[in-house]
């Protein structure tokens, strides 16, 4: 390939650049910096800011380097005379119309402008005519706006068209009079739109919750994980006297390359919600009293030694970190019942004997965007994990075949291969294995032979499957729909099936940030430990409050929103319902009789496991609010009280090690293979589809994201 | 023979003569010393630390309360490293202004020293004198920089603000008639510059009484004479600068040998001691004093001659004026940059150093490029000075160690740092 | 010759003579000291003294939160929290200064984009109990309030020259 490198000098240091490439890149490769304001690695380049010029030999006039594509034996000069002063005279330009906003703009300290306008601009302005002023946008609860500042970098547009896919901003009017403006006063409606706030490289668009509250340089950069879904988006929380003013990404380009989704934008102010619990609590005779942390816990560890091994249960929600279900899983095990769950919201666990070790995507996220061809079963992927929807764009707009296969048409903003609606998913799948074993030419695999007897394939359906098959790589993967699916165990059947017939991977999504480190702990009732088959199966999530007459533990969940519908009913009955939890509500009031403040997720440390089995631990960021405390010690001391041997963990690593040293190489067993013929239809809700910002206690009180066209439509029930 | 203890001692940290938190165990045989053995850090803040840890120009601040009875000499040192550094030179105004505080310093460093030597040794009478004399000069501090002490006001790349054109007046009171008021204010009526000319005028003539009370003073004599001699050898071995040194006869000034600002431009003597003992110390500083006042005169001369910048006009590193940042986008900027993040210094090192009344301060500033110093470190001639305690009283009596220290003229700001 | 001279003026304490002459001459010279509290010394526009924050003259408050004090103060003796007010600007709801922290530097004066927070002549304070050299912002809008005339001409006099 060497005709394919072509050899240019920048400032008189010859470097190897590949054709095609552009200027900038090969300056960025040596460390030349040219300063940049519209250029963005992730985004198409436009070159309207024109503050890149270079000096090139030959050229009559500056170039701009992040639009001139490199040519064998260019001469760059990125600091000649000439070049700084085209630099300096586009300063000049871009400040001419900025308003005089800086020490009220939240970007000051941070913004690329002023970086600029110091290493490349002039010090004093020539310029003493009027300025120009731009009316602000409405861009809805999460992006605030102030447009006069604006330098018509279109980045922002370009986001719209190349990542999100829906084209929310454009350019109107021209020359001095272009703007950045919605179409017709629409505020933004994607799931991703927050992203622009990092893009913009001055104060035009700016955090809206975030407005006005601290400085760049006054805050500490902490990084951690995002834990609202399963692809455990890398974020840094901006911390400033131990409270969490805002959360920007962290670049992992295996993860979420340089974005982050909305909700994991914006949750942490959930974490500073008026509802938020500080003291322990406990009901006597029908009165909430304020208590003090060793009196609860010691009332707690009393009551769970009084009740039977098999009345005590224990419900943890999926988000939570390794080590607390680690210790979860511990404590249910010196406990004696089997009665542990986080699978709060599947109804069909028919077939969890098969269940493999931990959920897994089928590939690594990164792979997602290489795939030829995609089929995503019963999931409404845009909502449930915001960045895996975008890897599958990627993928798509690369070539791939991306089809999807849903009760319902979701809207996303690439074109699709074939999309199957059907509101019988499970005939539909039938009926796509059978397009699959009919252009396959191999036979139906006996596991679902009786649930594709009466399935006949229509054209899309060989489509799909031809697609799958021709593919070099193939994915075949279910959703959170699928998972919540009354016939779980048959879906899941059929889509293996499907992915062993077109020689695709196979996958699924998990509910909430931790559904492997939940598995891998032994938060189920069948598996203990390192998956270890427990000998006999407790009950499972919905089960579980009647099985459990005497003690239920709830670990980060909310009875109402996170269980079925008369849980709370059922569980106000109990003797003793002890609630884990960094907020305070109606229902758990109703339901709970002892309420112990632990942290959310900024507040501990702890390891999450994402969907693609990638381990990664952190620390807590912010200081706990009251006297609540990180999940883990708390029931490291609840442990001790109740004499669990092995319990002095000192800290979350310590935990982690354990665990990690019990697992071995079962860390790694993820295949499910399917056994044993298939499962029957259950009887209950077909698709249960929880609002992108309903998924867990944290979101649901983040003020911003709850006032977002999205949160207000899901509200009126009219989900998308 | 009875054999007999040696008594040890603890002189300060307490002691009224110990100029500061000096703290030293004498090791004493009846009334001779054997061995003093001074213990300093009491008074340690970690300004180098301190420094190292906020942009550049924050520091200024911090260098005043180094030796805190000369506070802008201190800022001038600290600014010379940084303009090293930076390859920038202030406007030639503002050398005269620093040149002129710098002898302002050296006045009010040297008129403290005498009188609280004097009281020291008792010369009582000349800490009143020489304190009346300080008022007026801590006056042009506070005119200038807002501050009679702890001034901030040199910045690299010139100084805060211009001279004044006003001085502030004194109020008739009940105490105090409007004749009277007139009287005290005649001097103030004009610009600072008047009223440090007319200080000037009348200076002189209170050095030669504060000679007239000591230079022939049997008392004075006695307790200073063949006080701590030092030998111009020893002088160079012990790393002694400034009046400690020029005493013992080495003709060595910075301002002569490694002029900086306009020093060079200026005409003034240096006077050099005879014997290095605390009395020929006590001349150099006497006449010094007298240089001083001469080298100030030709400052205001020029200073009333030439108005101009006093800051360099590169706003990369100095803050533009506030009529500019007020409404010029890139002065805002500017401005707003260079009071969060400073400016970055290009990577490197530099050593200033300046006469310094107590002899030669010297600002070692490593860079790497970021906007903090790397490294900074202050080399401080009380320090220096202070190490040689022990060998300059060597064999003298108690008294005397009191008279070493006063004339070693230690300020602990700077020795503790 | 000179060594006669030199024993009668050392019989004759010449030279203590002298000096007592120059400390009586003294006693006939009107004194330098004032009589304070009622009667001070001068004071400069310049002067750095304890802080306080002004208002426009409309009542508006002037300080926009932006912060740039509290990033230049050496000691880090300023607190500012702030949040979008009411009317949707820019502006603090804590606004601290540490009295004990503070160097007097004047450096948050010449950092304020707005002339809010300034260093006034008043210097003859004192604080009672632990707790007072808090400058809270209710304070130091009072100080701005109370000596508004003094500030504004002391700014404005000295406003040439920054």
């Amino acid at each position: 390939m060497s005709d394919d490198i072509v050899n240019i000098e920048v400032n008189g240091e010859t470097v190897q650049a590949r054709k095609g490439q552009m200027l900038i890149e090969a300056t960025d490769k040596v460390g030349a910096y040219v300063p940049r304001f519209c250029y963005h690695e992730k985004l198409s380049i436009a070159a309207n800011c024109r503050m890149c010029l270079v000096e090139v030999e030959k050229a009559p006039k500056p170039l701009p380097a992040c639009a001139t594509p490199v040519s064998e034996g260019m001469k760059v000069f990125t600091r000649s005379p000439k070049a700084i002063s085209a630099q300096k005279a586009t300063m000049e330009f871009l400040l001419i119309n900025h308003p005089l906003d800086c020490p009220i703009c939240d970007q000051g300290g941070e913004c690329e402008l002023q970086d600029l306008s110091i290493g490349f601009g002039s010090d004093v302005s020539r310029y003493s005519e009027r300025k120009r002023v731009v009316q602000d946008k409405s861009l809805g609860s999460l992006v605030s706006t102030d447009m006069t500042r604006c330098i018509h970098c279109t980045r922002c547009v370009r986001f719209g068209e190349e990542i999100s896919g829906i084209p929310e901003l454009g350019t109107c009017g021209r020359g001095e009079n272009v703007k950045i403006s919605t179409f017709i006063e629409k505020s933004i409606d994607h799931e991703l739109s927050a992203n622009i706030i990092d893009l913009c490289p001055v104060g035009a668009l700016n955090s809206k919750p975030y407005r006005f509250s601290a400085r760049a340089w006054e805050m500490e950069q902490r990084a951690t994980i995002a834990p609202h879904d399963c692809v455990g988006s890398n974020i840094y929380a901006h911390v400033l006297r131990g409270k969490i003013k805002r959360v920007v990404p962290r670049t992992n380009e295996a993860i979420n390359e340089t974005w982050i989704s909305d909700r994991d934008r914006f949750s942490y102010e959930g974490i500073y919600s008026s509802d938020r619990l500080l003291t322990p609590r406990i009901k006597r005779n029908g009165e909430w009293q304020d208590i003090q942390w060793d009196e609860a816990l010691q009332e707690l560890a009393a009551q769970l030694q009084k009740s039977a091994g098999g009345d005590t249960g224990v419900l943890a929600s999926p988000s939570s970190t390794l080590e607390e279900f680690y210790l979860l899983a511990r404590l249910a095990e010196k406990l004696g019942t089997a009665n542990i769950d986080h699978r709060l919201r599947q109804q069909d666990f028919s077939d969890q004997k098969n269940d493999p070790v931990f959920p897994w995507l089928g590939c690594s996220i990164a792979d997602v965007e290489d795939q030829n061809a995609i089929l995503v079963v019963g999931s409404n992927l845009r909502k449930e994990a915001p960045i895996l929807a975008h890897r599958v764009r990627k993928a798509a707009l690369g070539g791939a075949a991306v089809s999807f296969l849903n009760t319902e048409v979701y809207p996303y903003f690439f074109s699709t291969d074939q999309y199957l609606k059907n509101t019988d998913l499970v005939a539909e799948l039938a009926s796509v294995a059978v397009a699959a074993a009919k252009v396959s030419g191999k036979p139906l695999p006996a596991t679902v032979r009786d649930l594709c007897a009466s399935a006949v394939s229509n054209a899309a359906q060989e489509a799909t499957a031809k697609a799958l098959l021709d593919a070099d790589k193939g994915l075949v993967f279910s959703g959170l729909l699928a998972n919540r699916h009354v016939a779980y165990a048959a879906i899941r059947q059929l889509v293996a099936a499907i992915a062993e017939l077109t020689e695709s991977s196979f996958g699924n999504l998990s509910e909430g940030a931790n559904s492997a480190g939940a598995c891998l702990a032994g938060v189920l009732p069948h598996r203990g430990i390192a998956g270890k088959v427990k000998d006999q199966t407790g009950a499972s999530a919905d089960q579980l409050i009647d099985a459990a007459a005497q003690a239920v533990i709830l670990f980060n969940v909310e009875p109402d929103k996170d269980l079925s519908t008369d849980a709370v009913a059922k569980l106000a009955d109990k003797k003793c319902v002890a609630a884990f939890t960094p907020f305070v509500s109606a229902a758990l009031e109703e339901s709970a009789t002892l309420l112990l403040p632990i942290g959310t997720f900024a507040e501990t440390s702890g390891t999450y496991v994402n969907v693609e089995g990638r381990w990664q631990s952190v620390a807590g960021v912010a200081s706990p609010l009251g006297d609540s405390r990180p999940g883990w010690k708390v029931l490291r001391v609840l442990g001790n009280l109740l004499e669990v041997d092995g319990f002095e963990y000192v800290s979350s690593e310590d935990i982690r090690d354990e665990l990690e040293q019990q697992l071995g190489a079962s860390k790694e067993t993820r295949t499910y293979k399917a056994n044993g013929s298939a499962a029957k239809v259950g009887k209950g809700a077909a698709v249960q589809d929880v609002p992108i910002y309903q998924i867990d206690a944290v979101v649901r009180r983040a003020g911003a994201l709850q006032r977002t066209p999205e949160a207000l439509r899901s509200e009126s029930g009219e989900a998308k | 023979m009875a054999e007999i203890q040696n008594f040890t001692m603890n002189f300060g940290p307490q002691h009224p003569a110990a100029h500061g938190v000096l703290r030293l165990i004498l090791e004493m045989d009846g009334e001779v010393i054997q061995r003093a053995d001074p213990h300093v850090g009491l008074l340690h803040r970690g300004t180098e630390k301190l420094a190292e840890t906020k942009p550049f120009s924050q520091s200024v601040g911090y260098m005043d309360r180094l030796d805190y009875v000369s506070m802008m000499c201190n800022e001038h040192g600290y600014v010379l490293a940084i303009e090293k550094l930076l390859g920038i030179t202030p406007p030639v105004r503002a050398q005269y202004i620093r040149v002129m505080f710098d002898e302002i310093t050296r006045l009010l460093n040297h008129l403290m020293w005498l009188g609280a030597h004097g009281l020291d040794i008792g010369a009582m009478t000349m800490f009143l004198y020489c304190f009346r004399e300080r008022e007026d000069l801590l006056d042009c501090y506070e005119a200038v920089s807002g501050s009679r002490m702890h001034a901030n006001y040199y910045r690299p790349g010139g100084v805060y603000r211009d001279l004044p054109d006003q001085m502030p007046k004194y109020q008739a009171s009940k105490w105090r008639s409007q004749k009277d008021v007139d009287r005290l204010n005649a001097v103030r009526s004009g610009s600072m510059l008047d009223f440090l000319q007319a200080f000037c005028d009348k200076f002189p003539a209170c050095v030669d009484d504060y000679e007239t009370l000591l230079t022939d003073n049997r008392i004075w004599k006695q307790r200073t004479v063949n006080i701590g001699v030092v030998s111009p050898e020893r002088a160079l071995q012990l790393g002694f600068t400034g009046p400690m040194l020029r005493g013992s006869g080495v003709e060595w000034d910075l301002r002569k040998k490694q002029p900086y600002a306009v020093y060079d431009q200026l005409d003034f003597d240096i006077p050099v001691g005879v014997n290095g003992d605390s009395y020929d110390r006590y001349l150099v500083r006497v006449e010094e004093m007298r240089q001083s006042n001469r080298i100030i005169e030709q400052c205001i001369k020029w200073l009333r001659e030439n108005p101009g910048p006093v800051m360099l006009d590169d706003h990369k590193i100095t803050p533009p004026k506030r009529v500019e940042m007020k409404d010029d986008m890139e002065s805002l900027i500017h401005h707003f940059k260079l009071f969060t993040e400073g400016y970055c210094v290009p990577e490197g090192e530099a050593y200033a150093a300046i006469e310094h009344p107590k002899g030669e301060f010297g600002i070692y500033l490593v860079s790497d490029g970021a906007n903090k110093p790397y490294r900074v470190k202050i080399r401080p001639p009380g320090f220096v000075h202070l190490s040689a305690l022990a060998e300059m009283v060597d064999g003298h009596m108690l008294a005397d160690v009191v008279a070493v220290i006063g004339t070693l003229d230690i300020v602990f700001g700077e020795v503790d740092r | 010759m000179s060594r006669i001279r030199s024993y009668i003026k050392t019989f004759t304490l010449w030279e203590l003579l002298q000096g007592l002459s120059v400390t009586l001459r003294h006693f006939f010279i009107r004194g330098v000291t004032i009589q304070y509290p009622e009667e001070k010394t001068p004071q400069s526009f310049r002067f750095r003294g304890l802080h306080a924050l002004r208002r426009y003259p409309n009542g508006e408050e002037r300080c926009i939160a932006c912060k740039l004090c509290e990033a230049v103060c050496p000691a880090q003796a300023i607190t500012i929290e702030s949040d979008v007010s009411a009317d949707g600007t820019r502006r603090t709801t804590r606004y601290d200064i540490d009295l004990f922290k503070c160097i007097y530097c004047g450096m948050c004066e010449e950092a304020c984009p707005v002339d809010a927070i300034v260093e006034t002549r008043i210097h003859e304070y004192h604080m009672e109990s632990k707790g007072e050299n808090i400058m809270t912002k209710d304070k130091l809008l009072g100080i701005g309030e109370k000596f508004d005339d003094m500030i504004s001409a002391d700014k404005a006099a000295d406003a040439k020259y920054r």
